[in-house]
């Protein structure tokens, strides 16, 4: 079987090129499904949804993109085990079709990147991620050492995690955060988490580890040129700091 | 089925007495034609000979200014200046850029009217074939200090429009600042620039090529509304409260999803056309809506046009046909095509990106063509509502403005005022509290974000060392006390940040807010300020390619507002290793800036 790698183009995807620029980068064989071809995506071995607004964020941040024609395609997909990974509004949807954290049986939605807080409005700011769990319970992360320190851009309006009170413990207790927010330094507090989000997350899992939804952008962040300051001597074009994610991304889909 | 209607009994949106046309104008217009103008001819012309559109006050002045030099590509007079980047992979890339205000707009709606103008600025980079890759903007406000106050509230609303647009667009917001003075009370500045990358043998003009008789002309984007009706003579007019209601009718509504799937779009379309090696001509709608675009780009070419505006897609039954005309719906671009490539573009446009599914009555679709009579004529459900000469139409007479000796400024309303003083905590802090809200880093090519020096720099071409920077200046305060000054010292510093970042500056763009040209003294601080940018310019040996006028910039009073020449200095960078990493500004509860952006 093919291990092709679908970048999904919704109305309002923004973030499409970077995407499938680090995923070719990382030896992985991306390209486009547009809107109108949500046919074409059953032949693919794995799913990126890539940043942005889809279908202009209405009613909720991925709300109308959870329920776009492409989407049967990803959840059957992930029920099958295939790999979804969703960067930012790619992971407000993700949540909002319930395939992350994935806990109710009948893919509902159970929680929500919602608005930011204490300030609702959207923050552009350098992060860092930390793996939050042992790399093989996502397959995504699988090839990440452990507690894995990753920089990107928190870039979102939406990026809270929030969930009824016994829905975070469960999410907590099934070990679905994968990435919480944490300092250059690694350390994981309050003030590193930009934007109110429960459980400081960064990332969700599913139950099975195929499908991953993360709020920053690791693909950002994905190449010398995007970081001189932390440059080291590498070539200036070559894929390095948030790059780790999609080269561990794209081997998982090799082995899948 | 469409009833008739005759222009005379369309209904007037407008009274026409507020027309921004003069009354010698009228009287030049009519005997032009021989008879009186249709109601459909005089906002055609009134938008058309605005100082909008026109530069009609401005263009001797602007005529002083370098405009040439061995790495400019196209300088001003199309809807954006193009300098020569370098070469990379065997092919000639070169940087677009396009510099405008959005003033007026975004004092009376300014959310709206800031989105709208990183909207437009967009459009006039896009248009010329390139992919859109950084946005600046450059904002004056007034004294910000009460938060009850209608200044706080445009302080905040314009930036969150502009976070608003360029987020959901995907370009990146690299450079801009930010000034505070009491002098822009009654009308702040919103000046945005864009930056664009092409390659040298891809770039689109705005004018029908030589073999364009005949060539259909499709209007592709939002459905044409009300909105925006008279926008271009609304900007050519000083501000009156009392007119709030049709100012905010002047105001365009912005659609960003919609732009971003039209930007898209319209890369597909440009990319089919070079694959076909078909030249197409490409303008974006603006000042004048269909009128003045269709105009411009058959005009230019030598061709006249032919328009059946009952064809244009309408967001509701019955607009008059003025609307139709010169409305300034947002989010709508004009192109020239040959008949045989008509039928790929409203596939690419109606069916692959569904515009009709987008936004309400979204679409391409043919609305006329290109003529060898060098008419302009538009029709409306069989009428002919319009009919006039196209190079009488677009070539708006000169005014001849006398200035005065002294300068409108006064030093004593700058330096030492109890607001002058208490502004300068706004003015002496870090800039991220405003900027965190700009997404600076989508498309992966931001080398140097907002914030981590003095210019922004992205590498836009993957796979290159190649680096584009960018950096704004102007100083409102030295503005009020000296315009040539202020003008001479914005170009060196704009180049000064630009060299910081170690590029090399290739060229400038330059945005002229002053006062009321009629004004005497107004008008002298505009030619002093243009002094100021020739000198400063020509001792640099730089060329301005691209810029843009905003006059009538005064208050209630009769004040102008600190004479603002911006102006944005693009700087080429050979390979981005060798540049250093900057550093950015950590948030701090502190800035005095989060009070307005918390």
């Amino acid at each position: 079987m093919s291990k092709r790698i679908a970048v999904l183009l919704f109305p309002g995807t923004n973030s499409e090129e970077e995407t499938l620029r680090i995923l070719r980068d990382c030896g992985g064989d991306a390209e486009f499904v547009h809107w109108t071809h949500a046919s074409a995506l059953r032949q693919y071995a794995a799913y990126v949804l890539p940043g942005g607004f889809a279908h202009e964020d209405r009613i909720r941040a991925g709300a109308i993109a959870a329920h776009d024609a492409m989407m049967e395609t990803i959840t059957a997909g992930a029920g099958e085990g295939k790999l979804v990974l969703g960067i930012c509004n790619g992971a407000q949807i993700l949540l909002e079709a319930g395939l992350a954290p994935g806990t109710h049986p009948a893919r509902q939605a159970t929680a929500a990147f919602t608005h930011n807080a204490p300030e609702r409005h959207f923050i552009c700011r350098h992060v860092y991620v930390k793996l939050a769990v042992e790399p093989s319970r996502c397959a995504i992360t699988a090839s990440l050492p452990e507690d894995a320190l990753i920089p990107a851009w928190a870039a979102h309006g939406d990026g809270r995690l929030a969930a009824r009170e016994e829905e975070l413990v469960t999410i907590e207790n099934g070990r679905h955060v994968a990435f919480v927010y944490a300092r250059a330094d690694g350390t994981v507090d309050d003030a590193a988490t930009p934007n109110g989000s429960a459980l400081g997350c960064a990332a969700l899992t599913n139950r099975d580890g195929n499908v991953l939804a993360i709020m920053p952008h690791a693909e950002r962040d994905a190449w010398n040129l995007n970081h001189l300051a932390r440059l080291t001597g590498k070539d200036v074009l070559a894929p390095s700091g948030g790059s780790v994610l999609f080269e561990s991304f794209v081997k998982a889909v090799s082995i899948s | 089925m469409h009833t008739k209607r005759s222009p005379q009994r369309s209904r007037i949106l407008i009274e026409l007495d507020s027309l921004a046309l003069s009354a010698g104008e009228r009287q030049r217009i009519a005997q032009a034609l021989g008879r009186p103008p249709t109601p459909v001819e005089l906002y055609a012309f009134d938008a058309q000979w605005s100082e909008h559109c026109s530069y009609k006050s401005s263009r001797a002045q602007l005529r002083r200014l370098p405009t040439e030099g061995e790495r400019v590509v196209l300088g001003p007079g199309e809807d954006a200046g193009i300098l020569y980047l370098g070469e990379h992979a065997g092919e000639r890339y070169c940087v677009v850029v396009a510099h405008e205000s959005h003033n007026h707009p975004s004092q009376v709606v300014p959310f709206e009217g800031a989105a709208t103008g990183v909207g437009g600025i967009v459009r006039d980079v896009l248009c010329m074939g390139a992919r859109v890759i950084g946005l600046a903007d450059a904002l004056r406000f007034g004294d910000v200090r009460d938060p009850a106050s209608h200044q706080r509230h445009v302080a905040r609303s314009v930036v969150d429009g502009i976070s608003a647009y360029g987020n959901a667009i995907g370009v990146p917001n690299i450079a801009g600042d930010v000034s505070f003075h009491e002098g822009f009370n009654e009308n702040a500045l919103v000046n945005v620039i864009a930056l664009g990358l092409v390659k040298e043998k891809e770039i689109v003009r705005s004018f029908v090529p030589p073999n364009g008789a005949g060539w259909a002309l499709l209007l592709v984007g939002k459905a044409t509304d009300a909105s925006g009706f008279g926008g271009a003579s609304f900007s050519s007019l000083s501000l009156d409260a009392e007119n709030e209601t049709a100012n905010k009718g002047a105001v365009q509504v912005p659609d960003p999803f919609l732009k971003n799937v039209l930007m898209r779009a319209t890369y597909r379309l440009f990319d089919m056309l070079h694959a076909r090696r078909i030249t197409a001509a490409c303008k974006d709608l603006g000042a004048g809506g269909v009128m003045g675009c269709s105009a411009e780009l058959c005009a230019s070419g030598g061709f006249g046009a032919r328009i059946e505006l009952n064809l244009v897609n309408a967001a509701v039954p019955g607009l008059p046909p003025e609307v139709l005309a010169v409305g300034e719906t947002q989010e709508r671009m004009l192109f020239a095509l040959p008949p045989e490539i008509v039928e790929e573009a409203l596939r690419i446009f109606n069916e692959e990106f569904t515009l009709p599914e987008i936004a309400y009555n979204a679409r391409a679709v043919v609305v006329g063509s290109v003529t060898r009579e060098r008419r302009y004529v538009l029709t409306h459900h069989g009428d002919t509502v319009m009919d006039v000469d196209i190079e009488f139409l677009t070539k708006a007479p000169f005014v001849t403005l006398s200035a005065a000796s002294t300068s409108s400024c006064h030093p004593e309303r700058s330096r030492g005022t109890d607001a002058g003083n208490a502004l300068a905590r706004y003015n002496n802090c870090s800039r991220e509290p405003l900027y965190r809200r700009y997404d600076s880093v989508v498309r992966g090519c931001t080398v140097l974000p907002r914030g981590y020096a003095d210019a922004g720099v992205v590498a836009p071409i993957p796979g290159s060392r190649l680096g584009v920077a960018l950096a704004v200046a102007g100083d409102p305060d030295l503005g009020a006390r000296d315009p040539q000054r202020a003008a001479e010292d914005a170009v060196r510093e704009a180049v000064r940040k630009v060299l910081a970042v170690g590029a090399q500056p290739i060229g400038l763009t330059d945005c002229l807010n002053f006062g009321n040209p009629n004004k005497e003294d107004h008008y002298a601080d505009f030619i002093a300020a243009v002094d100021g940018l020739e000198r400063a310019a020509r001792s640099l040996n730089l060329p301005f390619v691209s810029g843009n006028v905003s006059l009538y910039n005064e208050d209630s009073a009769g004040n102008a507002i600190p004479a603002s020449a911006i102006v944005a200095c693009i700087g080429a960078i050979d390979d981005i290793s060798r540049i250093d990493g900057g550093r950015p500004d950590e948030p701090d509860a502190a800035n005095p800036l989060a009070e307005i952006y918390p």
